[in-house]
């Protein structure tokens, strides 16, 4: 039982579909592969997140002092080799 | 009506149809940098916009069943089936996924909603997003071809000539006739579907080598809203088990309740184990197995239920189309494998586990104990198949293997829920070990004597010693999660001069993501403490006559008569008991049972008196034919209250963590420094 209405309707439904696919623009978003000094400055802002963490958890009192200080001096270790990278690629760039 | 739904149903399908061919080809002319007479960046768009027209043509479908449900035209066959006349608004709306071709059309739209807001979502992203969106696309692909040509909702009934009034449809299954089951089916669909975005991003992001952790960062909202969704939804079904099914329960191990914790527990290892991988950059072959495994335990829960090979007692709407499931699960597989097979060497580290004693470790001893409880019930679940195919009988393994395999592992959860937070990044030493536990192990052993003083006794039973330890477990972690916050708050406190609840206050919004977790386990907890309670649950069945009495400490039910009444819809039946405390009347409770009149099913429905220490819970059996006699069965349940109001924390907390945490500016200045 196939009902006309419900066939014009469905036909209707599909023209409006391929008229908003297939409209004609120039604009649209263009597709880019990420560079790996994006990348390096994302971890750069974890590498901060990481590091504001520590400090906050230290105060609070959850480590003692030498292990702040081991910990920290890794994770400024890690963030210094990280920055002397992204300056050489900017410099390049 | 059914002709528009049946044709936008088969346009939703071109649509989605073309956006994973067209998509795919465009991704792969991208990569390859063809050029073509269209800009491949261009045909890209023209399939994302595709994919955004597809949730309109399921949308379309999906306005034409509800106006066949509500106009009550029986000339659908899965009209008549689900709905009839009398039935009220809402439950006009659950009659939808009352059945198996209206459950998986709500699958489909949820797919396509979920696509939408993907899609026109994509500058977040461009090339995530369209590898992402194509992904989906095959997805919806296959659901859309179940929908269209295996379990099609708009078939007509059979034997119907053109023009011809049908008296009455056979109506909604009595169980589905509560109001939970109208918000419960949606929220579990929106958890499972839900759960294809993650995966479709961490396969992109493997398929085109994504450099670096942001595609968790854009998932993770994703992610966590399921998840809120999905344990809504466990929640909701875990309620409507007690409030209706009339055991006295609800947990029953049944395999669909089982379908929907698995995926819930690999996605709870998942949004952990992420952590690991944003902070260190490690676990990333890890995690993009997490969240595959946990879209594949969706699709194998759908697949052990709806597709038959196991038999539930809410499985409402079981059918052939399994094969199809087994034949997607596997093509879901194989692509899996194959994508790590070929891009594994991306997922490489640098970071490494420096100490079993870390912050690390716990996560991951937490990923493989909530895997190993996935495990273990998919095992269970599966093994009246197993055991078939094996030794040709079905063996169904019952609440004793739950029980014994479970409480351990739910214990061992909840020790590192209080664990993990107090340990170090990268390794814990001594000092900060006996630092962090002091009071937790305190709070535990204060408990663990306090319960053998007040009259418990471990060493008697199994279920009291697991009760003894879940509940000594419960006030340590009760402890380390509120020192964290009175440590974190007191630091505010200090800085600022601010009271120590608004310090606390303002540390929950300086890092939602971190105390909203905190909120979350603490939720965890009070619904560990209710599991616990069950190990006390008492019962007892009796015929009662008015007047007579039926004794389950502290109460006493005193049957004082019966009524009756009826609505368009069923007739039911009333037992009137008041009940008894120290010999005064506390309060009254009435059990009901239901004759429904479309179906001429009948449904009991219990009488429940909640406190914070434990329920009663009245069930009016039916009468003893031989007696006349109405038979009432009482569950004293304790601690019920604290699983409810321990999952309401658990969404609060988990809610919370979705809030953008506000920054201290002074703090980042300081940091960047």
């Amino acid at each position: 039982m196939i009902d006309q209405t419900g066939l014009i309707l469905g036909i209707v439904l599909a023209v409006v579909f391929l008229a908003y696919i297939f409209w004609p623009e120039n604009v649209f978003a263009a597709q880019r592969q990420k560079t790996r000094l994006e990348y390096l400055e994302e971890r750069r802002e974890q590498l901060y997140e990481n590091l504001r963490d520590l400090n906050f958890e230290f105060k609070a009192g959850k480590y003692p002092d030498e292990d702040f200080a081991a910990q920290r001096a890794q994770l400024e270790e890690e963030a210094a080799r990280l920055l002397a990278e992204i300056d050489i690629l900017r410099n390049r760039a | 009506m059914a002709t528009f739904g049946a044709i936008s149903l088969l346009v939703a399908l071109i649509l989605a149809a073309y956006n994973l061919v067209v998509g795919g080809f465009a991704l792969f002319a991208i990569e390859r940098k063809w050029q073509l007479g269209i800009p491949p960046a261009r045909l890209a768009d023209t399939a994302r916009r595709a994919g955004i027209t597809t949730f309109f043509g399921v949308s379309a479908a999906m306005f034409a069943i509800y106006w066949l449900i509500f106009k009550d035209d029986f000339s659908v066959y899965y009209v008549l089936q689900h709905s009839n006349r009398a039935l009220g608004f809402w439950y006009k709306l659950a009659s939808l996924w009352a059945g198996q071709e209206g459950s998986l059309m709500l699958w489909a739209w949820l797919l396509a909603f979920y696509g939408f807001i993907l899609r026109i979502t994509h500058k977040a992203d461009v090339k995530l997003h369209a590898y992402a969106g194509v992904i989906l696309a095959a997805v919806q692909v296959f659901f859309l071809i179940l929908i269209t040509f295996v379990s099609h909702p708009f078939l007509p009934t059979p034997g119907i000539e053109p023009g011809q009034v049908i008296a009455d449809g056979n109506g909604l299954n009595p169980l589905l006739q509560y109001w939970e089951m109208v918000i419960h089916p949606p929220m579990l669909y929106l958890g499972y579907v839900g759960f294809t975005i993650p995966f479709a991003f961490a396969l992109g992001a493997l398929m085109m080598r994504y450099p670096g952790e942001k595609w968790i960062k854009i998932t993770r909202v994703w992610t966590l809203v399921t998840w809120i969704f999905l344990t809504v939804g466990i929640f909701l079904g875990m309620h409507w088990a007690y409030a209706v099914l009339g055991w006295g329960g609800y947990w029953g191990w049944d395999p669909v309740e089982n379908a929907s914790v698995m995926p819930w527990l690999a996605a709870t290892a998942f949004f952990h184990s992420v952590m690991i991988q944003e902070k260190r950059g490690m676990l990333k072959s890890w995690n993009v197995w997490l969240i595959f495994t946990t879209f594949i335990l969706s699709i194998i829960g759908t697949l052990l239920t709806r597709g038959g090979l196991v038999s539930s007692v809410h499985a409402f709407a079981q059918s052939a189309i399994g094969y199809w499931f087994a034949v997607f699960l596997g093509i879901v597989l194989l692509t899996c494998i194959v994508t790590y097979f070929l891009q594994h060497n991306h997922l490489r580290t640098d970071h490494h586990f420096e100490s079993m004693v870390s912050r690390e470790s716990s996560f991951l001893f937490n990923n493989l104990i909530l895997l190993a409880a996935s495990i273990t019930i998919l095992i269970g679940t599966l093994y009246p198949v197993i055991s078939e195919a094996v030794v040709k009988q079905k063996v169904t393994l019952a609440g004793p293997y739950y029980k014994i395999v479970e409480l351990p592992i739910g214990l061992a959860l909840l020790f590192l829920t209080g664990v993990g937070p107090l340990l170090a990044w990268r390794s814990t030493s001594l000092k900060s070990i006996r630092r962090n536990f002091i009071a937790p192990l305190i709070a535990y052993w204060v408990t663990a004597i306090a319960l053998i003083i007040w009259g418990m006794r471990p060493l008697n039973d199994l279920s009291d010693c697991f009760a003894w330890v879940d509940f000594s477990l419960a006030a340590a972690v009760i402890v380390a999660i509120i020192s964290e916050f009175y440590r974190g708050a007191n630091v505010i406190h200090k800085q600022s001069g601010k009271d120590i609840f608004s310090s606390a206050y303002e540390l929950t919004a300086r890092n939602t993501r971190r105390y909203g977790g905190y909120i979350a386990h603490l939720g965890i907890v009070l619904v560990f403490i209710g599991f616990a309670g069950t190990a006390f649950n008492k019962n007892i069945e009796q015929e009662l006559n008015v007047g007579d009495k039926l004794e389950l400490a502290p109460y006493t039910l005193v049957v004082t008569g019966a009524t009756q009444d009826s609505n368009d819809n069923y007739d039911s039946e009333f037992v009137l008991l008041d009940v008894m405390k120290d010999g005064k009347k506390v309060f009254d409770i009435t059990p009901e049972k239901r004759l429904y009149r479309a179906s001429g099913e009948p449904q009991t429905m219990p009488s429940i008196h909640s406190t914070a220490l434990w329920d009663l819970y009245v069930v009016f059996e039916g009468v003893n034919p031989d007696t006349g006699q109405p038979i009432i069965k009482a569950f004293l349940n304790p601690l019920v209250s604290w699983v409810w109001i321990g999952f309401l924390v658990v969404i609060l907390g988990t809610g919370l963590a979705l809030i953008p945490s506000r920054k201290p500016q002074a703090a980042a200045v300081r940091s960047a420094q």
